[in-house]
């Protein structure tokens, strides 16, 4: 068959010359590649493809151009010349690109792992980097947390309304809180260098049970134990407490929590005085209602003699004695029978004030109280309240005339009232500067007949009474004294509104 | 590292000795046009080569696959540039075994623009096989085009993306 070469002719020498030219563009483009990034071998497998293909395109594609030209001009001969030197550099060529090509898996596994090495150290890096940055900062607002921490603990440990205490194993006292001052009677800047709590015990013998009692349980709970002030009061206690083994560097120690319960066993106390006054109350209002009815027959009978005797004789002037003498008895009976509520109340709208000043007047008035200072300090603001009012001048009497007996002859004698609001209540305080009330006796006075007055000059039912008719308007008399210096008493009423 | 340094090396000792390999074809231009007629071996050496030529694109494209790279369209078109080498090697092959089959086909340029074919009765598809594998530029020059399109690509994508490190996770 003959047949055009044309078709074959043209692709020859437009194709050799179009591989020169797109070999060459490519070797460029390679080499910008590896220019761009000089580490990685990937770039520099492309180039070496790329100076591969530039041997061969150049080689074959100046050969095929050269052939065509060489035929078309008859030398075919001198072709057959060059025709091995360039398939030879053709079969040159293909083999450095297969053999390159060949290390592409190992190398691109090889730079892959470099690169993967390479992220790991620069994220390990910049950690490193950040950490030592913000190192401080952490720092920082970690001691702000402990900080807070420690201020919340440190306020409970000082707000805290019971005394806490940390001692060593021996007792010695290491920390105190602000109660625990307070409540020792210490000064704030005194130092607890070496004081042991047993120190502040009534009795040593508690301080051993309490360090038996710690040592096989390891904690008390709530035992009862007289505490003595750095001024002496005694003052009680609950004390609880527990070892405290601590953390291996620390040493052990005991925490100690120590309530107050004066406050209690006052109460208490009060509680056991006022159910003595009320059943010795009850008992004398009985005898007195059975004495009265007695005394007023004899009342009755010695007035009726008396009225048929003539004055000035003896047998008048006896039975004027009798007379006297049972009224002394009846007004007694009647005192009893007031302490233990047994009479009739008669409530009126009364002005607390007026009626104070009424009584003092009525004393000044009857009493030698001549060279005796008196104040009167009246709260304009004193509501008008309901109460028995005969009662209530009784009970101011009867304080009164106390005070001026403990004043003697010179000194000073205070009334005062004052309304205090939130409690809705009169306090009428009657202050002396007399000779005051030993404390042994503080607990005694309102009992009835107790007194410190020889025979005749007091029965000892004056306060005792004022108990009984202030505790049936729903108030309280409170006593403070100093042996010596004077006499406070003061009486609190609760307002009742008319 | 020591396998880069052992590749480095590799590379450089080919560098080196490509220029002396180059010399010693050239200046021996003259004795080789003189043994041309019976040398069968350089058909053979150069069959060879295109054999090893279309394994190492094989292999490539199969790389290129394995790896992942083909998302990163630089790769992609490269590995079109392989498929197209791979092609036109098969095809140069082809052309060089027809050449030497002699006795079934015999080609001659009779004139200028005419080729003369001439099969063994049975074989004229053979004729027609020759003269279509004949225009192999239909293949090279596409696959250089690929490869240019490709490398431009790589050249122009950020250069973090056609990176190992980032083509694989681990
Ligand atoms: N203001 C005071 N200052 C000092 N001691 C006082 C005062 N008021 C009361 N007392 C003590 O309390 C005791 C009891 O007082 P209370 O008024 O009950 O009885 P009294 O005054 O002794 O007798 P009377 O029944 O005549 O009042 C007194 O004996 C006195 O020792
Ligand atoms: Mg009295």
């Amino acid at each position: 068959m003959i047949i055009t070469n044309l078709p074959i002719w043209i692709v020859d020498v437009a194709g050799s010359a179009a591989m020169i030219v797109l070999s060459l563009m490519c070797l460029r483009l390679a080499l910008r590649l590896k220019r761009l990034d000089q580490s990685n071998v990937i770039w520099t497998y492309l180039a070496w493809v790329c100076y591969a293909l530039c041997l061969f395109a150049f080689s074959r594609g100046a050969g095929h151009i050269l052939k065509q030209v060489l035929v078309m001009a008859g030398r075919v001969n001198i072709w057959e010349s060059i025709r091995p030197v360039s398939g030879s550099i053709n079969t040159l060529s293909f083999m450095v690109v297969s053999s390159v090509t060949l290390f592409f898996h190992r190398t691109w596994i090889i730079y892959r792992d470099i690169q993967n090495d390479k992220l790991a150290l620069q994220s390990l890096s910049d950690e490193l980097l950040f950490l030592n940055r913000h190192l401080e900062h952490l720092v920082a607002e970690r001691s702000k947390e402990v900080a807070v921490s420690e201020r919340k603990y440190r306020r409970i440990f000082e707000v805290s309304k019971d005394m806490i205490a940390v001692t060593g194993r021996d007792g010695i006292m290491l920390e105190l809180n602000p109660e625990g001052y307070e409540m020792l009677g210490l000064k704030r800047t005194e130092r607890l260098n070496g004081k042991r709590f047993k120190d502040f015990f009534s009795e040593e013998t508690d301080w051993e049970r309490i360090e038996k009692m710690l040592e096989n349980k390891g904690f008390i709970t709530n035992i009862e134990i007289e505490l003595k002030r750095s001024d002496g009061a005694r003052m009680g206690s609950l004390v609880s407490g527990s070892y405290d083994r601590g953390l291996p560097v620390q040493e052990e120690t005991i925490h100690f929590i120590v309530k107050d319960i004066e406050q209690r066993r006052m109460m208490e106390k009060q509680m056991a005085q006022a159910d003595k006054l009320a059943s010795i109350g009850q008992l004398s209002a009985g005898i007195a209602h059975e004495i009265n009815n007695p005394l007023g027959v004899i009342l009755g009978y010695s007035q009726l003699l008396l009225r048929n005797e003539k004055t000035e004789t003896d047998r008048y002037n006896d039975l004027k004695t009798i007379e006297k003498h049972v009224k002394n008895c009846k007004s007694i009976v009647e005192d009893l029978l007031n302490f233990a509520r047994s009479s009739k109340p008669e409530i009126k709208t009364t002005r607390i004030n007026e009626a104070a000043d009424d009584v003092l007047n009525f004393i000044l008035h009857h009493s030698k109280l001549d060279g005796i200072d008196i104040i009167r300090n009246y709260d304009e603001e004193a509501p008008p309240m309901l109460l028995d009012e005969k009662k209530i001048r009784q009970v101011l009497i009867n304080l009164l005339m106390n005070a001026g007996h403990a004043v003697g002859k010179k000194g000073r004698i205070s009334l005062s009232t004052e309304y205090i609001k939130q409690d809705n209540k009169i306090a009428i305080k009657v202050a002396d500067t007399g000779y005051g009330i030993e404390e042994k006796n503080l607990t005694r006075i309102f009992d009835p007949f107790f007194t410190t007055k020889p025979t005749g000059e007091g029965t000892g039912l004056g306060l005792s009474v004022s108990y009984g008719i202030v505790k049936s308007h729903g108030g309280e008399i409170i006593v403070e004294s100093k042996p010596g210096t004077g006499t406070l008493f003061t009486v609190l009423l609760p307002v009742v509104s008319p | 590292m020591v396998q880069l340094s052992a590749m480095k090396y590799i590379l450089n000792k080919i560098i080196r000795f490509l220029p002396v390999f180059l010399a010693v074809l050239f200046f021996s231009e003259q004795a080789m046009a003189t043994q041309m007629h019976g040398g069968i071996e350089g058909v053979v050496v150069h069959q060879m080569a295109h054999i090893v030529f279309a394994g190492a694109m094989a292999l490539l494209i199969y790389w290129l696959r394995q790896h992942g790279l083909v998302v990163n369209p630089g790769w992609r078109q490269i590995q079109y540039a392989a498929v197209f080498f791979l092609l036109w090697n098969i095809n140069a092959f082809i052309v060089h075994f027809l050449e030497e089959q002699v006795d079934i086909l015999d080609m001659a340029q009779i004139e200028p623009w005419q080729l003369r074919l001439q099969a063994q009765p049975a074989f004229e598809w053979v004729a027609w096989l020759y003269y279509v594998v004949k225009l192999d530029h239909l293949l090279c020059v596409p696959a250089m085009i690929c490869l240019y399109s490709g490398l431009k690509r790589l050249l122009e994508s950020p250069a973090s993306e056609s990176r190992p490190g980032k083509m694989e996770g681990s």
